[in-house]
């Protein structure tokens, strides 16, 4: 009887080895043809071998899923801003990306200086805060450091002019943040919201404090925190009722493909697993529509709890966060 | 008929709190905003100055396009806070800052941060992470290992404008008037956050 129990466990441990490298490195996304397809990373740039890690990890996923841009949440140089960190903070992790051709599209995080502006592999031409477009998406790219009159000024023409799907910004300072060291940009907050609301931002983007989070709807709009591809503070995530999904024990970073009307995104960990999981549907511009939102692995927790925020389920989550 | 009387009594007050208490407040706020702008105008200017000047100097050096290579941007920036050091070899605390703005943006920066809205714009500051705070002098560069704390927006709303060569930055309790291509204390307002 004991042996019996002894190869049962062995049997458990041996499958669960097995099951372990499966589930990592698992793609999630659809892969639809002609989808706008990219990856997220925020507060990277400080040359750990963590954040080589999630490099390596990022390298692996782009075999599968060839994305053609990375969005950098900020915190792109933590430290010296010498040459030589240019080199062991961004041109050396991301090599076999910039090699494959991808390109990086960055935003000035608190420990950024403004000339990076000027560096051209993060394509900010210059400017503190700038807009591009792939396919049928739009994204407005924030200096929140100094979110002066002229800023605002020119994302409301921005927001207005545009005529894209997708309207998703990014910036660093989180408007919504369960991080217990820094938390929520409140005054920046009340600025940018209210713009987001009236030109129908459906997405955005920040980093700042060192953790994964998936916030809850907010007047439609989902936010996300990426700000743990190379820093991270462990265990620094209060969960909240604002919390959909949330992980901070590794560094992590984000795959997202856009088709149609269909938003897809997979946060995976410095070892390739899968930390959040989800599809968001583009609501149709009615004030009757409510965002749906499918969650896969850390989704939402059950029907009830999606039914309490008033957010849509299409499908049951598919695994624990 | 009484009652018509009573009623057209009651409009002309209404119309008279309407229409002309509003453009008292006006006048009134008038001389205020003059008088901000008078003694904004010579700071405005002095900041003008500076960067006319900045120009100049950037003038003389190659031009800063996007590049691949970093060590053009590093030695670009060190180049122009050497030439505008050495232009403003004299320059002292309050050249640009003069005493009537440092007055008036010590009373903005304090209306700032009282209420509900102050507590906000605190909070913004106080969210960026802390850090040991370094004593600041004109021409000194800005230190580049520290993270920078976020300028509250809504007292950026108050402030005079600036051009895009110049920023409002606070390290610690100072307000600096930082130089954002060659990284430069250009001047600053010490103890200016209450």
């Amino acid at each position: 009887m004991p042996t019996m129990r002894c190869s049962v466990i062995v049997t458990c441990v041996a499958l669960a080895a097995i099951s372990l490298p499966l589930r990592a490195q698992e793609l999630t996304l659809p892969m639809k043809k002609d989808s706008v397809r990219f990856a997220v990373i925020g507060d990277m740039g400080n040359g750990s071998k963590e954040q080589y890690a999630v490099a390596g990890q990022m390298v692996a996923y782009h075999s599968k899923f060839p994305f053609d841009f990375v969005i950098m949440l900020g915190d792109d140089l933590i430290g010296g801003k010498n040459p030589a960190d240019y080199q062991n903070k961004f041109e050396l992790p991301y090599k076999p990306l910039l090699d494959a051709g991808v390109k990086f599209y960055a935003t000035l995080g608190n420990h950024d200086v403004s000339n990076e502006r000027f560096y051209k592999l993060f394509n900010m031409n210059g400017q503190q805060y700038y807009t591009y477009k792939k396919g049928n998406v739009q994204f407005f790219v924030l200096d929140s450091n100094y979110m002066n009159p002229q800023q605002l000024a020119w994302l409301e023409k921005e927001l207005q002019n545009s005529r894209s799907d997708w309207k998703i910004c990014y910036f660093h300072h989180p408007l919504y943040s369960s991080g217990a060291y820094h938390g929520p940009s409140v005054e920046l907050r009340h600025l940018l919201e209210p713009l987001f609301i009236k030109y129908g931002v459906q997405v955005v983007f920040a980093g700042h404090d060192h953790v994964y989070e998936r916030v809850k709807p907010q007047h439609g709009i989902h936010y996300f925190t990426e700000g743990a591809s190379g820093e991270l503070r462990k265990g620094n995530l209060r969960k909240t009722d604002l919390t959909a999904a949330g992980y901070d024990q590794d560094r992590t970073f984000m795959l997202v493909e856009i088709a149609g009307d269909e938003f897809y995104f997979q946060t995976i960990s410095r070892t390739g697993q899968t930390v959040d999981s989800g599809m968001i549907q583009r609501a149709a511009k009615t004030a009757a529509s409510r965002p749906k939102v499918r969650p896969g692995h850390g989704g939402l927790p059950d029907r009830a709890v999606a039914k309490a925020i008033g957010v849509e389920l299409t499908r049951a989550p598919t695994a624990a966060r | 008929m009484k009652r018509r009387i009573r009623i057209t009594h009651h409009l002309l007050w209404l119309s008279l709190l309407v229409f002309v208490v509003p453009g008292l407040a006006d006048r009134k706020r008038q001389p205020q905003d003059s008088e901000a702008a008078r003694d904004f105008k010579p700071f405005i200017d002095r900041v003008q100055a500076y960067v006319k000047m900045q120009k100049k100097l950037e003038a003389s050096l190659p031009a800063l396009k996007p590049t691949k290579d970093p060590a053009q941007i590093v030695e670009r920036q060190h180049a122009l806070a050497a030439k505008i050091i050495e232009a403003r070899r004299d320059a002292l605390q309050g050249d640009i800052f003069t005493h009537e703005a440092t007055e008036r943006i010590r009373r903005i920066i304090r209306k700032t941060f009282v209420g509900p809205e102050g507590r906000r714009a605190h909070k913004t500051m106080q969210q960026d992470t802390p850090f040991k705070v370094v004593a600041m002098h004109v021409n000194d560069v800005f230190p580049e290992n520290i993270p920078l704390t976020t300028t509250p927006p809504t007292l950026m709303l108050k402030l005079p404008e600036l051009p895009p060569e110049l920023a409002y930055r606070f390290v610690g309790r100072t307000l600096v008037l930082k130089d954002i291509k060659a990284e430069l204390v250009v001047d600053l307002i010490p103890n200016a956050l209450p």
